[in-house]
């Protein structure tokens, strides 16, 4: 009994430490309306500030932690919110998923390039450990008594905030109707700016507060963050204060009581870490619908600057031919270099996936954050079939990519019964299970952590197994194409904006949902058969789920709207190491580079690099024709209107 | 044929009885109105009839058959067509694509298949709906904004493009909510003529709510009046008009008579 | 009378598509003007910009003695301009009690201002708690002018005021605006319902094409049917001004005959 109450208990401690981490997320969404990925990487970088303060310049705890909580942190948040976040709200979720993504890796990055990627287990603890003892043999630190205390004081302190105070109410409103909160004398700038100051506190808080226990590492910290705040925030469906800090106390003592009963063996205990993940699964497959569909933020673009009128199609036609006979001419451009040929491969593969993603998001504006499920499921399977059933590879090949449109139907489904940010976590989650349900099980991906997946026959060669993905990139563009010109692509975009009128209208959601869904499950499971076989295994760190948020950035940085968004992106991912490799900064500058690409790019342009090349020809057709350029300004959009 | 039937509808948010024990019947091509105060409970009679929320009690019939559980794409299917009070126009498409839509969603089924890989019978399906698309831009004089951005347009033109979009699916009943709130007076003018040509040349069944009291009367041949959810008055419009109840919940008393402003002349 | 507002050769632009051109007019300390014209003549445009939700062109805005172009919205709305935007500009998933704590938000309003609106809202009094998104449309509207009430402006600038409303609480909402006027709150009134706009107004502006094409008293419109029939939709002109004799003589068609003139006839009432 004893025993099991001790582990009940540092399961709570555990537990309130989560409970703080989601307040704060909670916080960042009913102020922004932006579910913030970034929460853990902020935390990540203001604790290494304090840790810097306090290790290196030797200042008092206590100081170092007023600094960097009361003014580092919040000019950071104030930054961001004038840089970034102003600029994409009210914009769609997939938008704010991205720019956060994009904010972690950025983070993340400068983080590696000031401090390097080593673990720091040195962080003070601004209260002292010493055990306080509770009746019953149970002891805990005060260290976690204060942590606990502060999460109820200000789970409590917040949601009063929000439901009584001006000021919270204010948040809200600004959220749900951003130009009408102006007009009602709301000093949007102001309001939305300090509501990322306070809640980039927050997560300056949570990470001094957590890392005297767990580490400090610039790699490992952040997702983990995100994972268990995600899991305890959905308790309260991302809004409710009191309910996301009890999600935390559950996660904690199930966590704990999963790793003293049911052991770290196999299976069950990688439950453990699927635990956020299931909670996420469970709780939102349950929500009441009002929760399921609402979702912050509008599904009204408002692109910041669009470049209207398209390029003539024949132009786009001597344009995509003259790109692929370009490609077609790479290997014999680059006789001499293998490993400019296999990153132009790798680039041409990934392209594949980078464009199920923009089939998905770009034409049918559904997010997914679990891509790599769908890489995994196709490229295991077609290992299995290799290597167990001895099937010809092309077959393999085929059925992989097949394996993967049943989960991408499922996905489908879900996605008629959960909207929005709630169908991107579900997605996140899913490929979460994926990879420590499947992926990492011995049966799946070998003893030795990977399993070969080799070439088709007569396509072993690099250059012919270039010229094998090249033909299968070119006709997944062609069916994109068609798909987007042809009555299924309207139906989509229809279903973008408006799935209510296109209900009235007789079309079929469930079917339209379940279709998108496949098609772009099978392209992805294409793609990562393909890129597996590129080195000819797959390993289940091939798969990490947090690679599908790199490369949903990837596909924006591109340009998600378009096929030619997915190609540059896929040059882009395959080409930027060959480019840059010799440069040793530009290496390290890797990630920075994308992060900037995909928050402040995206602030200005959503349409990536992409856009940048419509933009161009745009100047150009101004040009020949002599008009003034038409690039429509920003909309004013009185919210609420359409 | 083609009639509408709701039976004994209730509707409940919460504690409130938005619809209760409410019956209508729209006779297949008629001409039908319903009117009531803010919050009477139009809208939400819409939602049932078109699929958009389950009634908590009641039955809608549509040509004879029971739909009230039906989903509401089967409806439309079933030729039930609707336009929104609050504007639901596809806004990022342009006025073609959004009757595109609208009438490929009408029409049999096009294989995913003939569409990605763009086989001939994509082409003949593409061309019949272009055909239905166009002759209804045609129809509503809307050429001019045919390849416009709808969320550009002003609101009266949007409303007009919202009836056109229903109008692609071939409806045989059509549920209005409020078409011409937002329409300017040039454009009121015309209204109820192109509303009755829809009646009488394609022979739709037409439910009408609207608060424009000149429309209503000039178009509709019965009225339904809705107050606090219920029906309190059936009637032809001359009916209707003279009916106290109706004047005193939603017509008011004739305000040119009074002066209504006390400090203007 | 002092001007209130004074418009001095505004210009506003979508891109490069010119919504508003070289716009003078003022609005009096105490009066109404009422903003009329057809669709997409720029009237929205011109509220977007006196409030600041917009930025003009070209020109310039005083208000109340100060020149407010370069201001933002907030900082316009605490000098005591309300803008009812077009289309419902209520926050959807606050409920209505809140919506009317967010109005004038940064100035004091007590239960007695609260109360006063559930006065002449009662139906808002009993939503109170429902979250404004779910009201219907006509109620949403009434959320949006009791907020724009509710801070006793200086200017009420109200777009479209009976949009979607029912015809008994059109009459009334006139003479709450009436009321509103008579307690010293000048008013810009844009208004499809020609009729009640011309009752009401003490200065009439007609746009056409972002341009303004009169001002003037409404007396004067009224003996110009030309103006009329250009600007404000067609035949309107031809049955102008004889809804009072239809009333007279058949009260039951006077119902219908005289609805029918708020849209599309131009009469002095
Ligand atoms: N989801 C909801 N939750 C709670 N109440 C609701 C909901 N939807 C509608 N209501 C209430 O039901 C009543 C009927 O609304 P409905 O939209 O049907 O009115 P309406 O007759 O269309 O009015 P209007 O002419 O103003 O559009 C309103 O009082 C509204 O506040
Ligand atoms: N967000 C926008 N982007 C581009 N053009 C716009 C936008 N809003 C309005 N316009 C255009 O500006 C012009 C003036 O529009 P505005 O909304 O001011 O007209 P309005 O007089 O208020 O008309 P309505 O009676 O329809 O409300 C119209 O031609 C309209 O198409
Ligand atoms: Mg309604
Ligand atoms: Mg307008």
């Amino acid at each position: 009994m004893q025993a099991f109450l001790n582990t009940v208990l540092v399961g709570l401690v555990t537990g309130s430490v989560y409970a703080l981490a989601s307040t704060g997320i909670v916080l960042t969404y009913k102020t922004s309306g932006i579910l913030n990925f970034g929460y853990g990487a902020l935390a990540l970088f203001t604790t290494f500030v304090y840790w810097s303060l306090t290790i290196t310049f030797h200042w008092p705890v206590w100081l170092a932690a007023a600094l960097v909580v009361l003014i580092v942190a919040p000019a950071i948040g104030f930054l961001l919110d004038g840089t970034l976040f102003r600029k994409i709200q009210g914009q769609p979720i997939v938008i704010g998923v991205i720019a956060t993504v994009g904010l972690t890796v950025l983070i993340q990055g400068i983080v590696i390039l000031i401090w390097g990627g080593q673990t720091r287990g040195d962080v003070p603890s601004l209260f002292p450990r010493a055990p306080i003892r509770l009746p019953g043999g149970l002891h805990i630190g005060v260290d976690q008594a204060a942590l606990f205390g502060l999460a109820v004081v200000l789970a409590l302190g917040l949601s009063a905030m929000f439901r009584y105070a001006r000021i919270g109410v204010a948040f809200r409103a600004v959220v749900d109707n951003r130009p009408v909160a102006g007009l009602m004398a709301i000093n949007t700038r102001y309001v939305s700016g300090l509501a990322w100051a306070i809640a980039t506190a927050f997560a300056a808080v949570t990470g001094i507060l957590l890392t005297p226990r767990l580490l400090l590492d610039p790699v490992l910290l952040t997702p983990f963050i995100i994972a268990q705040v995600l899991g305890a925030a959905i308790v309260g469906y991302l809004r409710s204060l009191p309910l996301a800090w009890a999600g935390g106390l559950f996660l904690g003592v199930s966590q704990a009581l999963l790793l003293k009963y049911a052991g770290s063996g196999s299976g069950i205990g990688d439950l453990r870490s699927a635990m956020p993940f299931l909670m996420i699964t469970v709780l939102v497959l349950l929500a009441p619908k009002t929760l399921r569909v609402a979702g912050l933020g509008s599904s009204f673009i408002v692109k910041t600057r669009e470049v209207t009128g398209h390029a003539s199609p024949q132009t786009r036609a001597v344009i995509g031919a003259a790109f692929f006979g370009l490609l077609a001419l790479g290997p014999a451009i680059a006789r001499g270099s293998i490993s400019w040929r296999l990153s132009l491969t790798v680039g041409m593969a990934y392209a594949i996936v980078f464009l199920s993603l923009v089939i998905l998001t770009g034409y049918s504006g559904q997010v997914s954050l679990g891509h790599t499920a769908f890489m995994g499921i196709a490229a295991f399977t077609t290992g299995h079939l290799v290597a167990d059933q001895h099937l010809n590879v092309w077959l393999a090949l085929v059925f992989g990519a097949l394996a993967a449109v049943p989960a991408g139907a499922l996905i489908g489904i879900i996605a008629v019964r959960v909207h929005g940010l709630f169908l991107a976590l579900m997605t996140l989650a899913f490929a979460f299970m994926a990879q420590d349900m499947f992926f990492k099980q011995p049966s799946v991906s070998g003893s030795n952590g990977g399993i070969p997946v080799p070439r088709p026959p007569g396509t072993a060669s690099t250059n012919a197994f270039f010229y094998l993905v090249l033909a299968v990139l070119l006709v997944c563009c062609l069916i994109a194409i068609n798909l987007r010109t042809g009555p299924t692509g309207r139906v989509l975009a229809a279903l973008r904006d408006s799935e209510m009128a296109s209900r009235s209208l007789g079309i079929n959601v469930v079917k339209y949902k379940v279709v998108i869904f496949s098609i772009s499950a099978l392209i992805a499971g294409l793609g990562g058969v393909l890129a597996s076989m590129v080195t000819e295994q797959a390993t289940s760190l091939s798969f990490i789920p947090f690679l599908s948020l790199a490369y949903l950035t990837v596909t924006v940085v591109g340009g998600v709207f378009h096929v030619g968004g997915a190609l540059a992106a896929g040059m882009l991912w395959g080409l930027y190491p060959k480019l840059f490799g010799h440069i040793d900064i530009m290496i390290r500058l890797e990630n920075i580079f994308f992060g900037l690409g995909a928050t402040l790019a995206l602030a200005r342009n959503p349409e990536g690099l992409f856009g940048e090349f419509r933009w161009i020809g745009a100047q150009l057709r101004s040009l020949r024709d002599r008009e003034p350029r038409r690039v429509a300004a920003p909309l004013p959009v009185a919210g609420g209107q359409e | 044929m083609s009639e509408l039937r709701a039976e004994s509808v209730t509707v409940r948010f919460g504690g409130l009885t938005a619809l209760s024990d409410v019956s209508i019947d729209v006779p297949s091509g008629g001409f039908v109105g319903l009117i009531g105060p803010n919050g009477a409970g139009k809208t939400t009679l819409f939602n049932v009839i078109s699929g958009f929320i389950l009634p908590w009690r009641g039955r809608i019939t549509f040509d004879g058959q029971d739909v009230t559980r039906a989903s509401a794409s089967k409806r439309a299917a079933m030729r039930i067509g609707r336009t929104f009070q609050k504007l639901e126009l596809f806004g990022r498409m342009t006025v073609l694509e959004n009757m595109l839509v609208a009438a490929e969603a009408g029409a049999k089924r096009l294989g995913l298949m003939t569409d990605l890989l763009h086989l001939p019978g994509r082409h003949r399906a593409e061309r019949r709906s272009a055909g239905i698309a166009e002759q209804v831009i045609a129809d509503l004089n809307l050429g001019w904004a045919r390849d416009r951005r709808t969320a550009d347009l002003p609101v009266g033109s949007a409303r007009i493009v919202e009836l056109g979009r229903a109008l692609c699916t071939n409806p045989a009943l059509l549920l209005l909510d409020e078409p011409s709130s937002g329409l300017d007076s040039g454009e009121t003018e015309g209204f109820g003529a192109l509303l009755r040509r829809i009646n009488e040349e394609r022979g739709v069944g037409i439910l009408l709510v609207e608060h424009d009291m000149d429309l209503v009367m000039d178009v509709c041949k019965k009225i339904h009046v809705l107050d606090f959810g219920r029906v309190i008055a059936t009637g032809t419009t001359k009916e209707i008009a003279a009916n106290a109840a109706v004047r005193a919940a939603y017509l008011g008393e004739e305000a040119d008579e009074a002066p209504a402003s006390p400090a203007r002349r | 009378m002092k001007p209130l507002l004074h418009l001095r050769g505004v210009e506003a632009r979508y891109g490069h598509f010119v919504a508003l051109q070289n716009v003078s007019l003022i609005v009096p300390e105490g009066a109404v003007v009422a903003l009329l014209g057809p669709n997409g003549a720029g009237k929205t445009t011109l509220l977007r910009t006196v409030s600041g939700m917009m930025s003009l062109s070209r020109g310039e805005i005083i208000f109340d003695g100060a020149p407010i172009q370069r201001l933002p919205d907030y900082a316009i709305a605490r000098r005591g301009l309300a803008h009812i935007p077009e289309g419902r500009g209520i926050f959807p998933s606050l409920t209505v009690r809140e919506n009317l704590l967010m109005a004038g938000y940064g100035a004091p309003n007590g239960d007695g201002a609260l109360g006063r609106v559930y006065e002449l809202f009662p139906v808002l009094a009993q939503r109170r708690e429902q979250a404004a998104g779910t009201l219907s449309g006509g109620e949403q509207q009434m959320l949006s002018l009791a907020r724009g009430v509710i801070t006793r402006p200086k200017l009420l600038a109200v777009d479209e005021l009976s949009l979607g409303l029912a015809p008994i609480l059109v009459a009334q909402l006139f003479d709450t605006v009436a009321r509103i006027r008579d307690s010293g709150t000048s008013i810009l009134l844009v208004e499809q319902y020609v009729r009640h706009a011309l009752r009401l107004a003490d200065i009439v502006v007609i746009l056409h094409k972002g341009r303004v094409a009169f001002i003037g008293e409404p007396g004067e419109l009224a003996h110009d049917d030309s103006l009329v029939e250009s600007y404000l939709g067609g035949k309107s002109s031809a049955r102008f001004g004889v809804a009072s004799e239809d009333a007279v003589a058949l009260p039951m068609k006077a119902t219908a005959s005289s609805q029918r003139s708020k849209k599309r006839r131009v009469s002095r009432g």
